[in-house]
């Protein structure tokens, strides 16, 4: 039996209900196009007698009337994941392709500025030298050319030095970046978890904290997981670094010189442990790029340059000089990469010969040793033949030199960076589709809340027709009954 | 699937971003002419294009050096023939002196004074100097073929020094010799019968139709070897033509190849150019469309 006013009762939660879902509506029409926001929903239950039926319940069976409590955010926590994991992915492969059209930027290649350019004048410069060995013009053309191949070969060992400097000073930007990060994430949590526990809601804080996460994806590969109280936890590689309020700051490590590239890498360690942490996302991409690709094309670089320098001073070396002395070494590897033996040969070590530090170590035209005869050869006077500048412009020839080999060196640059970009296509694609996704699932629609408010606009009429049709009947009854005969 | 605005407007911005960057690749090869700018645009078109690139220098210097090698065998070729004219003189005026009785002494002792005169007349066109460099020395620095006394002072043929050959680089397999020894010219010093210890002797026994007589076979024997060096002269400076016209059809073809593997076909490109513009502007007025209208429009 239910009493005479719980008809008003269950059309104020109505009119209460309405308005509340109207009010949601309103919320997301007006975060349509707010990034990271998530659509909400006002759930609307209807409430009903007791629960446990028992002998002397007085429940008439009906419901009485409607609530809207609770406000939830409407996202898949499986696509947030993933969404995580792919946006990492898109991050590294992004960064691992700008270093890659980096590198082919330093080499300028193909094309007449870049260093295949510099060597074919180097070797054209010994076939002038070849026609007119005494002539001075000729020597002096080679002396400058050489001096320039060098000074390419310097600075492109310094472009992907500074490039590899440029990624350091990003890596370091981005860890500060990531720390102030994981401290906001921490503030959102306690937040969120003092709201939960006063029972207030909390959606907002929950999708700028989410926006976070992802943004930590981006940049280190962070993963998140949700805890019973709302808050969440974020592992980076492992390392756990959010946990509710508690955080752990990530720290640079390793050396700071392109030289310690290969044996101490700049790497990311927790602070305080110094535990290396094994970070996605763009650091995975710098600090690949840092350890892995950049020291690898110095590498190949500095093999290029010794090469050179190892076939064109051993040749050279056999040669003779415009005064009759034994040739000289063309390039050495600046002070302290030469020795001198009792007989007076100057031996160059290969292995201190690098991009960087290649360098002519002739200085007179007169030294340039174009003769292959010696003066004992040649009866006492100087020899004016041309055969060691044939032989040596022919060392543009060969299979194994330094021409061949940075051929090769730039074909497989231009595989890895074609590659690369193939990747980050692929990757973008698979990135792109979570995202519509979680939109899909997150996102608001305007027909949607248009449809939402409409029906909302009609049942709060309806409940209020229902007050009058209830107040019209109270008043049949009070005003109008029992007056019989008046 | 649950399709919102902002997913339209995602996807719309991003299909019209890869029309744009296509669009903006093809402009971008239009306005540099190549195809190629950077090696991942294709590795194996970079590869043929810089072993082009560099077979191409290689020939443009082998072109050079054919030039030059035409230039010291010419000059070779000609000083010998003047040489070979004065030899024929000198030659027939030692048949006249030999002609005993028609001479007297004091004929026989002008032609000496002129044979003398020959000698010397040959010896200075023998130190002929070409781009610095004395023809007829081998591989010598110094500035003369021949001192003034007619001794040889040139580097190979010689003094136990075997010929040391100036060639021309033609081609990366190929090296012509440009050059002729004075040796090899006008004989070997060594057996002191040379083209210029002969002329000595001839003027000095003038009177002794003995010795004249030996001497008159010596020169025959020196303008027979002078004659088989211009053949071989000529010889070297056919294959240098041979050389030049193999080297001008290589650069040419050489030059196609970098064309067809660097540069655009400009049809094609402004084809694909259009194409792509026409997707671009119907991508963009579809958009237009698209995100327009919602139900707000139909509502009252």
């Amino acid at each position: 039996m239910s009493s005479t006013f719980s008809g008003l009762n269950t059309a104020r939660t109505a009119l209460w209900a309405q308005q509340r879902g109207l009010d949601v509506s309103g919320q997301n029409i007006a975060n349509v196009n707010t990034a990271g926001y998530s659509r909400q929903r006002a759930e609307l239950q209807s409430v009903g007698g007791n629960v446990v039926p028992a002998q002397y319940a007085l429940s008439s069976g009906l419901g009485q009337g409607v609530s809207a409590d609770t406000v939830t955010r409407i996202r898949d926590a499986f696509l947030e994941g993933r969404a995580q994991t792919e946006h990492a992915a898109t991050a590294s492969l992004t960064v691992a392709d700008t270093t890659m059209s980096q590198i082919e930027d330093a080499f300028r290649e193909p094309g007449a500025t870049g260093l295949q350019q510099q060597l074919d004048d180097m070797w054209s410069g010994w076939s002038d030298v070849a026609n007119h060995p005494t002539e001075p013009g000729g020597r002096s053309e080679v002396l400058q050319r050489s001096a320039t191949l060098a000074a390419g070969l310097n600075t492109t060992s310094a472009t992907l030095d500074q490039q590899w400097e440029h990624d350091l000073d990003s890596m370091g930007t981005l860890v500060a970046d990531v720390n102030a990060s994981i401290t906001a994430i921490a503030n959102y949590n306690q937040a969120i978890s003092r709201a939960a526990s006063a029972g207030t809601p909390s959606n907002e804080l929950a999708d700028k904290r989410d926006a976070l996460v992802l943004s930590l994806a981006d940049q280190v590969g962070a993963t998140s997981s949700q805890n019973d109280d709302g808050t969440v936890q974020v592992r980076i590689g492992g390392a756990t670094v959010v946990n509710g309020s508690s955080t752990l700051a990530l720290a640079l490590a390793g050396g700071n010189d392109p030289a310690d590239a290969t044996t101490d890498p700049p790497r990311l360690v927790t602070a305080p442990g110094g535990t290396p942490v094994r970070a996605g996302g763009t650091a995975d991409g710098l600090l690949t790029a840092m350890a892995t690709t950049i020291p690898a094309y110095k590498t190949k670089l500095d093999g290029i340059a010794s090469q050179l320098a190892g076939q064109l001073n051993t040749l050279h070396q056999q040669g003779y000089d415009l005064d009759g002395a034994p040739g000289k070494p063309v390039f050495d590897g600046g002070a302290g990469s030469t020795s001198t033996d009792a007989a007076g040969t100057i031996s160059v070590d290969l292995s201190k010969v690098t991009a960087a530090t290649i360098r002519l170590a002739l200085t007179d035209v007169r030294q340039l040793a174009a003769a292959k005869l010696s003066p004992v050869a040649t009866g006492g006077t100087v020899s004016g033949d041309h055969q060691m500048a044939d032989a040596i412009q022919q060392l543009r020839l060969g299979t194994t030199g330094a021409d061949a080999g940075y051929r090769e060196m730039i074909v497989g640059l231009g595989v890895e960076a074609a590659s690369a970009t193939g990747r980050l296509t692929a990757q973008s694609v698979i990135s792109g589709q979570v995202d519509s996704s979680r939109e899909s699932v997150s996102g608001v629609s305007l027909d949607e809340e248009m449809t939402d408010m409409l029906a909302f606009q009609h049942g709060y009429q309806a409940a209020g027709r229902l007050v009058t049709a209830i107040d019209e009947m109270l008043d049949q009854l009070i005003n109008h009954t029992g007056r019989v005969g008046l | 699937m649950r399709i919102t605005q902002r997913a339209i407007a995602t996807t719309a911005l991003a299909g019209l971003n890869k029309n744009l960057a296509a669009v903006n690749k093809i402009q971008q090869q239009m306005t540099s002419g190549t195809m190629i700018s950077r090696p991942s645009d294709s590795p194996t078109g970079t590869n043929t294009s810089m072993y082009t690139r560099k077979d191409l220098a290689g020939v443009a210097q082998q072109s050079r050096n054919i030039t030059d090698g035409v230039a010291v065998l010419n000059s070779a070729d000609s000083a010998i023939r003047n040489i070979l004219d004065q030899v024929q003189q000198a030659r027939s005026l030692t048949v006249q002196a030999l002609n005993s009785g028609a001479v007297n002494d004091q004929a026989s002792q002008a032609i000496a004074t002129q044979v003398a005169g020959l000698r010397e007349s040959v010896l200075a066109q023998a130190n002929e100097v070409v781009q610095g460099r004395p023809l007829f020395g081998g591989v010598s620095t110094g500035t003369a073929a021949y001192s003034s006394t007619g001794a040889y002072v040139g580097v190979g043929g010689a003094n136990g020094i075997a010929v040391q050959p100036v060639t021309r680089r033609v081609s990366d397999v190929e090296a012509i010799r440009v050059d002729v020894t004075g040796p090899e010219a006008f004989g070997d010093p060594a057996s002191g019968k040379d083209l210029f210890a002969v002329l000595g002797s001839i003027s000095t026994d003038i009177s002794d139709p003995a010795a004249l007589s030996g001497h008159l076979a010596d020169l025959d024997a020196v303008l027979a070897q002078m004659l088989t060096a211009v053949a071989d002269l000529g010889t070297r400076a056919a294959r240098m033509d041979t050389a030049q016209s193999v080297n001008a059809n290589r650069e040419l073809t050489l030059t196609a190849q970098l064309s067809q593997t660097e540069d655009i076909d400009l049809p094609k490109t402004i084809m694909e150019l259009n194409m792509q513009q026409t997707g671009y502007q119907a991508a963009l007025k579809a958009t237009a469309q698209v995100i327009q209208p919602t139900l707000m429009d139909f509502l009252r």
